[in-house]
């Protein structure tokens, strides 16, 4: 009985010494996204934005002098208990000065409450819902716009363009879609649209019959989806074959390729959504960026311009606060007046979030994302 | 849409999935009859089948929604039913013959080892993410115009049908079904009688898998993704419609899937789509706690 | 005597290797050793196979996290209190369960693990739904500071191991623990000599329930957040896999199948895809070789 108690022991002991003794001198940005998963595709986009980036950064003089500049990246698989997990970790590895990160709201809010407790710069590049900066965090940074722009200017194109006066409600329960979905429906009821009913559908679940067969018994104009790119597929698809003629709009959460291939050119074909930031192909302080990341990587998703730019944002903190230390990184983060990156010349306000707010409207034509406009804000 | 109408859609949606759960639930239902075993991973053996499925469909381009769609859809069905057929042989084999002695917690451990082993298996062979199965067949709309079935509905069902039907032939026509419920009935007996026990009761894995692994097929199609969890939820819900229909009885596991995908549907559609699932587990612990053997079953022997 | 070392040493662990990220490990490791050894007498110690034991570490998680957050109370309060609901919730979901037989009984329990997941992820107004609740209060206790360093975490958390452990311990060799393994043992037989299956089992659950209750609780306060999904069927599974492993019954194995499992996806980070494939592997090989586990008896 105490063998194999003594060899558990020693496992354990060893295991730990194998642990430390590791003496280079390094500074690390940690990357945090759905790594795995469902929306991988998207996380995986996103990372190569980051880790460009700091490929580049590589490629000239070092962020802090003598040290080695190293791309942490974890994975939260869109699971807010694994986000704080990922952010503890991170926050716990004295080498890492800046966390950009992560996708999903739902695991931002919870994480950025760590990065905040812990003194780490945190970056966020693409979390819409505007609840995270009204936490005020001074260790929070946004790079995107915000649900309470996004929700409106839905409504808005909604109304106006797609002529709809009776819309459903569908959101994907979390963080993000109920935010967004709420700040829909606000802007609805003041525009004097009818709002049919307002659902919640679970993410992961694959059977929307039920919900959609209620919605073609109601007869709106137009469905109106607040989540993630895999539920949408499928909304797409059972939509098509219930035979309901109503509109499809959705959000930012949909700006994925993958969402065309999984639901069908056909099944998308027609739909709308929109997006956080016009279209990058037209922006000119972008392109030197489009064409490093299309010749390595091929194709550019949605995300991966915001990865790149709050990596470059985290890095110029770095440099300016010119030594390895958290409460230094943050305090030149803080004195930055100003940031002229590839999106734009952003200039942050007291909650964090960047003066930089443009929305898209997008459509799908003939299997491809087609740019309609730029929202009316 | 009328309200009757409303009902109608939900009714026939309900019935679909419905059918695909019966499938599943055979195969629980025959090898708790058999073994008195809840095979865990019978789930995953479906989820494997869908997953062959799509193999199958890309492998031999057998992706194109023209007439002779449904014959392409049969051969693979076939495939993945005689994939899963072998899957669930290997398992028997490996995994749980071995504990045909051990005590039912270690057997129940072991199948929810392979259940996960199978589950990790698939994830790191095709990816973690949805996986897009193409349609079979045309995406047409029959029915009077606001009510409306599609034709891969209509396929589900009638597999469904002649599957079933094809197991109540093997089982009261054949040598085999005369085994299987001898064994079923008093293994010792049967082993006296001159019955191969062994391998029947492998026999039994390898339809009841067969039967999974169309469903999979099916299931794959019809909603037109797949994901390697698949199997724990549509498994768990399975399971629940053999308890429901009385574990151990055939027709029961039939009734059981219909009834519960009809449940399901109408919880969805008139109460809220998120209960769902609670609807599958609320069954579940009512009937086990209120008539254990179910709505068709007999009356079970208290065993330790 | 050896013990009483082995506790001083593990408490000074963090001290000589201040590293926070191995302090972290170290905490998760005790939590689940917490964990283990609740679970260990349920199904340890009266044989009843329970697949929903997550379930009332939500319950304890919750039930601070709501305190906390809604009526203001300090974790000192929440603690007990935590543990009290997770052991009623345990009684409440256990009674009509313990009648059922065997396998059975593993798949209601598992059904009702289910539904409370499903159950708090949809009741958004109480429980944040699957986003969870946030801004949780750390504990305060004079000089440690909860929170700001890992240290104080692992302490409290080693500590309630540590009082489990020996709890446990001694009502093994109590007439209850006797009790209980008559229960386990042939219930038929218990029963003519005079125990109260039920109430043996109740009191087991009763128990079980309270110590994933605390977990709970410290758990909520060390995330700072709580969401529905980490408490899973997986989650389970894990629990009891760790219990299997040291072998069922044995306090000592509990605790060591939680350090060997919780520690070794820590160590082996580059196999992190592969961990519910080994994770099923090793159930599968070690019901087949050893399936008494490290510690158990048979």
């Amino acid at each position: 009985m105490p063998n194999p108690f003594r060899r558990v022991t020693a496992f354990f002991l060893l295991s730990l010494l194998a642990g430390c003794g590791k003496a280079e001198p390094v500074v690390k940005i940690g990357f945090v996204g759905p790594l795995s998963g469902d929306q991988a595709a998207q996380g995986t986009d996103m990372l190569r934005g980051s880790e460009l980036a700091v490929e580049q950064a590589k490629t000239k003089e070092p962020v802090i002098p003598g040290y080695k500049l190293e791309l942490v990246s974890l994975d939260d698989a869109h699971s807010p208990a694994q986000a704080v997990a990922t952010a503890k970790r991170l926050a716990a590895d004295g080498d890492v000065l800046a966390v950009v990160g992560h996708l999903n709201s739902s695991c931002t809010k919870p994480a950025s409450a760590i990065y905040y407790e812990a003194r780490l710069l945190h970056i966020n590049p693409v979390s819409s819902n505007p609840e995270i900066s009204r936490q005020k965090f001074d260790t929070f940074y946004r790079i995107c716009a915000t649900d309470d722009l996004q929700g409106p200017a839905g409504t808005r194109f909604a109304i106006e363009r797609l002529g709809a006066k009776r819309i459903f409600v569908l959101d994907d329960m979390t963080t993000y879609g109920r935010g967004l979905a709420n700040e829909f429906m606000g802007a609805a009821k003041k525009a004097g649209v009818e709002i049919l009913g307002h659902e919640g559908i679970t993410q992961g679940e694959k059977d929307f019959t039920p919900v959609l067969t209620k919605i073609k018994g109601l007869n709106p104009d137009l469905i109106y989806f607040a989540g993630m790119f895999p539920e949408a597929a499928l909304l797409l698809k059972q939509r098509q074959k219930l035979n309901i003629p109503a509109k499809f709009l959705g959000g930012d959460g949909l700006f994925e390729p993958a969402l065309i291939d999984l639901a069908t050119p056909e099944a998308a074909e027609g739909m709308y959504l929109t997006t956080l930031g016009g279209d990058i192909h037209q922006l000119p302080t972008a392109q030197a960026f489009v064409q490093a990341f299309e010749a390595k990587y091929g194709h550019l998703g949605a995300y991966s311009s915001y990865a790149y730019e709050a990596t470059n944002l985290a890095l110029e903190a770095i440099r300016r606060a010119g030594r390895k230390d958290r409460a230094a990184v943050l305090a030149s983060m803080k004195e930055m007046k100003r940031y002229d990156g590839i999106l734009g010349a952003h200039t942050f306000d007291s909650k964090g979030d960047t003066s930089l707010r443009t929305i898209g409207i997008y459509t799908v034509h003939k299997g491809k994302f087609q740019f309609v406009e730029a929202a009316n804000l | 849409m009328t309200p009757g109408e409303l009902f109608l859609q939900q009714l026939l949606n309900g019935l679909t999935i419905g059918a695909v759960y019966a499938l599943i639930a055979l195969g629980y239902t025959m090898v708790y009859g058999i073994i008195q075993m809840i095979n865990f991973a019978h789930g995953e053996v479906f989820m494997v089948g869908a997953y062959l499925g799509l193999t199958a469909v890309l492998s031999f381009g057998l992706a194109t929604p023209a007439t002779g769609g449904i014959a392409r859809l049969i051969i693979v069905i076939g495939i993945a039913a005689i994939g899963c057929g072998f899957l669930g042989l290997l398992v028997e084999r490996v995994a749980y013959r071995p504990l045909r002695k051990a005590p039912k917690l270690s057997v129940l451990i072991t199948a929810i080892g392979v259940s996960f082993f199978l589950q990790n298996a698939v994830m790191l062979g095709f990816g973690a993410q949805d996986r897009y199965v193409p349609e079979m067949l045309p995406v047409r709309h029959w029915g009077g115009g606001t009510v409306s079935i599609t034709p891969m509905q209509a396929v589900i069902f009638a597999v469904s049908f002649l599957l079933m039907l094809g197991l109540q032939g093997i089982v009261y026509g054949t040598q085999l079904g005369r085994n299987m419920r001898a064994t079923a009935q008093d293994p010792l007996a049967a082993k006296l009688m001159g019955i191969p026990v062994d391998r029947v009761i492998a026999m039994t894995f390898a339809i009841g898998s067969a039967l999974a692994g169309a469903g999979g097929v099916l299931f794959g199609v019809y909603y037109s993704t797949i994901n390697f969890h698949d199997g724990y939820l549509t498994g768990l819900k399975a399971f629940t419609a053999a308890v429901l229909g009385g574990i151990g009885n055939l027709p029961g596991a039939m009734l059981g899937g219909l009834l519960l995908g009809l449940l399901e549907g109408m919880a969805a559609g008139y109460i809220s789509a998120q209960w769902k699932n609670v609807v599958a587990f609320a069954v579940l612990i009512l009937v086990l706690l209120l008539r254990p053997r179910g709505l068709l079953g007999e009356r079970l022997a208290e065993r330790a | 005597m050896k013990r009483a070392v082995l506790l001083l040493l593990l408490f000074l662990l963090p001290i000589l290797d201040p590293n926070p990220y191995h302090t972290e490990i170290l905490s998760t490791a005790a939590l689940y050793a917490l964990l283990a050894l609740g679970l260990n007498i349920i199904v340890g110690f009266v044989g009843l196979l329970h697949l929903g034991y997550a379930a009332f570490f939500a319950v304890g998680a919750y039930t601070y996290a709501l305190l906390n957050l809604h009526l203001g109370w300090p974790f000192w309060v929440g603690l007990p209190v935590s543990g009290l609901v997770a052991g009623a919730a345990a009684v409440l979901l256990g009674l009509p369960a313990i009648r059922v037989r065997g396998d059975y009984l593993a798949i209601v329990t598992l059904g009702f693990g289910e539904i409370v997941r499903v159950v708090v992820t949809n009741l958004e107004d109480w429980t944040g739904g699957p986003n969870g609740l946030m801004g949780i209060a750390h504990p305060s206790a004079g000089p440690l500071r909860f929170g700001v360093e890992a240290r104080p975490y692992y302490w409290l958390l080693l500590v309630l191991a540590a009082v489990t452990a020996w709890a446990c311990a001694r009502l093994r060799r109590s007439r209850i623990g006797f009790a209980w393994l008559a229960v386990k043992e042939d219930e038929l037989a218990a029963g003519c000599l005079g125990v109260d299956a039920i109430r043996m089992k109740l009191l087991a659950l009763a128990l079980g329930g309270c110590v994933a209750g605390l977990a709970g609780c410290v758990f909520a306060a060390k995330q700072g957040t709580v969401t529905p999904d980490t408490f899973d069927f997986i989650q389970s599974m894990m629990i009891l896999a760790m219990v299997i492993l040291g072998g069922l019954g044995s306090v000592a194995g509990a605790v060591c199948g939680a350090v060997i499992l919780s520690v070794a996806p820590e160590l082996l980070r580059e196999f992190a895809a592969y961990r519910m494939l080994l994770f099923g592997l090793l159930m599968i090989v070690l019901m087949r070789v050893r399936p008494q586990g490290l510690f158990g008896s048979r």
